[in-house]
């Protein structure tokens, strides 16, 4: 949060020094058929820069879009060096792990340190649903809320979701861990697909 | 994956706290790479009849739409040079 808020000053000073550069500019040729509208509204969210000239919205648009494309990207940060992303302090790599098994039948929700060391483990069964109530969006969403009381408890804050398995409670699990309070930063997708191993059982008919 | 690639394979950062948004994008990566269909038809066993007609089933689907997409977009073009021109 801290790292976007210091690039997010820096993109205002960037993007304010630019329409300051290219208003200069354009008194600097008089031209008189245009009126120059440059309103900057300096704030923590973002600057607007309007202007009637349509070349110097779109440099003002273009650089203030590659650098917002260049900090956020969906693919993790590789292992190997040069990630300058910290979560609380911590490196991707340190951060505690969630683990969500949804089966067809049930949804079982493990947190775990980045070592492997098991902190906090919570299902449906172990919230008082049983059999086929197991099985639905709500029980792992309640799952989720308690595994994430347990977890800042315990005084974990940032943790990566790792999903295995695609059953009823796939979504609604990761949920409840946001809304009980602790933040999803990274979701991976552990489904295990045998190629071509072991025999499943047989159709169903129904 | 399990071991390879532990945290490289079939991950999505969630950007702004969009979790919902998130996890659409890793549905749609994950569709478009057929893992979830792999991992849906290999809940139970197919026979391997059942396999061979499956495969016939979608290469005659593949076909029949990529042709009939080819249709459309060669009836819906507008602009063409006139065929009669100087006639």
């Amino acid at each position: 949060m801290l790292n976007m808020y210091k690039l997010n000053s820096v993109l205002v000073s960037s993007v304010s020094s630019v329409c300051r550069q290219l208003s200069g500019s354009l008194n600097a040729f008089g031209s008189s058929a245009k009126v120059f509208i440059g309103c900057e509204s300096i704030g923590l969210q973002r600057t607007l820069c309007t202007s009637a000239v349509r070349r110097q919205e779109t440099a003002a648009s273009t650089t203030s879009s590659a650098k917002t494309s260049r900090d956020s990207s969906i693919f993790p940060p590789i292992i190997g060096e040069e990630s300058s992303l910290r979560w609380g302090g911590k490196k991707f790599e340190e951060l505690p792990i969630a683990h969500v098994k949804a089966t067809y039948n049930n949804t079982h929700i493990q947190l775990t340190e980045s070592t492997g060391q098991s902190m906090v483990r919570t299902s449906c069964g172990t919230e008082g649903f049983k059999n086929i109530k197991k099985s639905t969006p709500i029980a792992a969403q309640t799952a989720g809320i308690s595994a994430a009381a347990k977890a800042t408890a315990k005084g974990v804050k940032f943790v990566r979701v790792v999903v295995k398995g695609l059953g009823p409670g796939r979504l609604s699990a990761i949920k409840g861990l946001t809304m009980g309070g602790l933040e999803v930063i990274s979701i991976t997708d552990n489904t295990p697909v045998p190629h071509n191993g072991c025999r499943p059982r047989k159709a169903r008919r129904t | 994956m399990s071991r390879h690639l532990r945290f490289i394979a079939r991950t999505v950062m969630v950007q702004n706290g969009n979790v919902d948004e998130a996890y659409k994008i890793l549905n749609r990566i994950l569709t478009h790479d057929g893992v979830i269909d792999a991992v849906k038809r290999k809940r139970y066993y197919e026979k391997p009849c059942r396999e061979r007609q499956r495969k016939n089933f979608e290469n005659c689907r593949r076909i029949y739409h990529s042709e009939m997409a080819r249709k459309i977009t060669f009836i819906s073009v507008t602009n063409r040079e006139d065929p009669w021109l100087g006639c």
